[in-house]
């Protein structure tokens, strides 16, 4: 925590600040000032040091959790709506 | 700006996907994602099922937050990739085609969430406001005096807890998947996209229509229901 004395640049910003800023400090979303205060606030604050480590873990774990394979619910009826696309386009209009 | 429809040169060389594919000129598509497209343009049906299989998953999920449940998300999906064929031709790639995919299947599980709200009662619409609600609980933190905003309860350390580790625990993935799913919709939509499909955080916000700065506010917020279950979690170990 942080328990120096106060007045540090590194206490210019609180430990709810560096919370609420800990997903996009780690995406590298942060302006340059703040990016620097909250470099030298976690030097110097156990408790926000673990908490952005914690939310880099969880960026990280979500990504790797196992996915359930999934079906479409009517495959062959898309692969016939594929398959039958060609027939049917004209030339076509623009825009999306 | 003609339609690739004279393709059957068939086998051997590569066909030049710019000479295939009519594209917009600004097109932010990479090299892959118009090759990608000239195979399903010309009607390759292993393309399509290779789109189908890649991002079928990531649909049906993010789907299910909008709906009343599965079968509901199934049919928006089922619907979603019915749209995709017939608009093939009239997509000019000013998006990726993933950015593409993914609203029009948001724009038609919001259409039918709406429809079917009444009949439902689960976590998708709790009450969600995007300017109020704290990430982290505020009694966590000192509420005035010298030490006011930082922590008074602050996290432990995880120390050797590594997402491997988390992964070889079964109790520890069920936790983290039960958070994911009772996230509300516009949490669920941004960790899904962002976290668990890797999608840039730019590709995200054009997906959803939302700022950056919107973006990393829920994005947080949805990290931090996932962090506070595996605390949960390791509080019970
Ligand atoms: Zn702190």
């Amino acid at each position: 925590m942080a328990q120096e004395e106060s007045g540090q640049t590194s206490l210019e910003i609180t430990c709810q600040e560096v919370v609420q800023w800990a997903s996009a400090y780690l995406d590298e979303h942060v302006g340059d000032e703040r990016k620097r205060h909250i470099v030298l606030h976690l030097a110097i604050c156990a408790g926000c040091e673990a908490y952005v480590k914690q939310i880099a873990t969880v960026r990280d774990v979500v990504g790797l959790l196992p996915k359930a394979v999934e079906q479409p619910l009517d495959s062959d009826r898309l692969r016939q709506a594929f398959a039958a696309r060609e027939r049917r386009s004209s030339p076509a209009g623009r825009r999306v | 700006m003609n339609v690739a429809t004279t393709t059957y040169t068939e086998s051997g060389g590569h066909p030049s996907a710019l000479e295939s594919v009519s594209l917009s000129i600004g097109t932010v598509l990479t090299y892959a994602e118009q090759q990608l497209i000239t195979r399903l343009r010309k009607g390759e049906e292993r393309a399509f099922d290779e789109l189908v299989t890649k991002h079928h998953g990531a649909l049906i999920r993010m789907a299910m937050g909008h709906v009343a449940n599965r079968e509901v998300a199934e049919e928006v999906v089922q619907d979603t990739w019915m749209a995709v064929i017939e608009g093939l031709d009239r997509f000019e790639g000013r998006s990726s085609l993933r950015t593409w995919i993914f609203g029009i299947m948001i724009h038609k599980a919001k259409d039918r969430g709406v429809r079917e709200k009444r009949h439902t009662t689960f976590s998708a619409f709790e009450s969600f406001n995007d300017d109020t609600e704290e990430a982290v609980d505020p009694s966590r933190f000192h509420q005035s005096g010298e030490w006011a905003g930082h922590w008074a309860l602050p996290p432990q350390p995880w120390d050797d807890q590594t997402p491997e580790k988390l992964l070889a625990s079964q109790q520890a993935v069920n936790a983290m998947n039960r958070a994911i799913e009772a996230l509300p919709p516009t949490l669920k939509d941004v960790l899904i996209l962002r976290d668990v499909e890797g999608v840039e955080a730019k590709e995200v916000c054009e997906i959803l229509k939302i700022t950056e700065t919107n973006l990393y506010v829920r994005l947080h917020r949805a990290r931090e229901r996932v962090r506070q279950a595996v605390e949960t979690y390791l509080g019970g170990c």
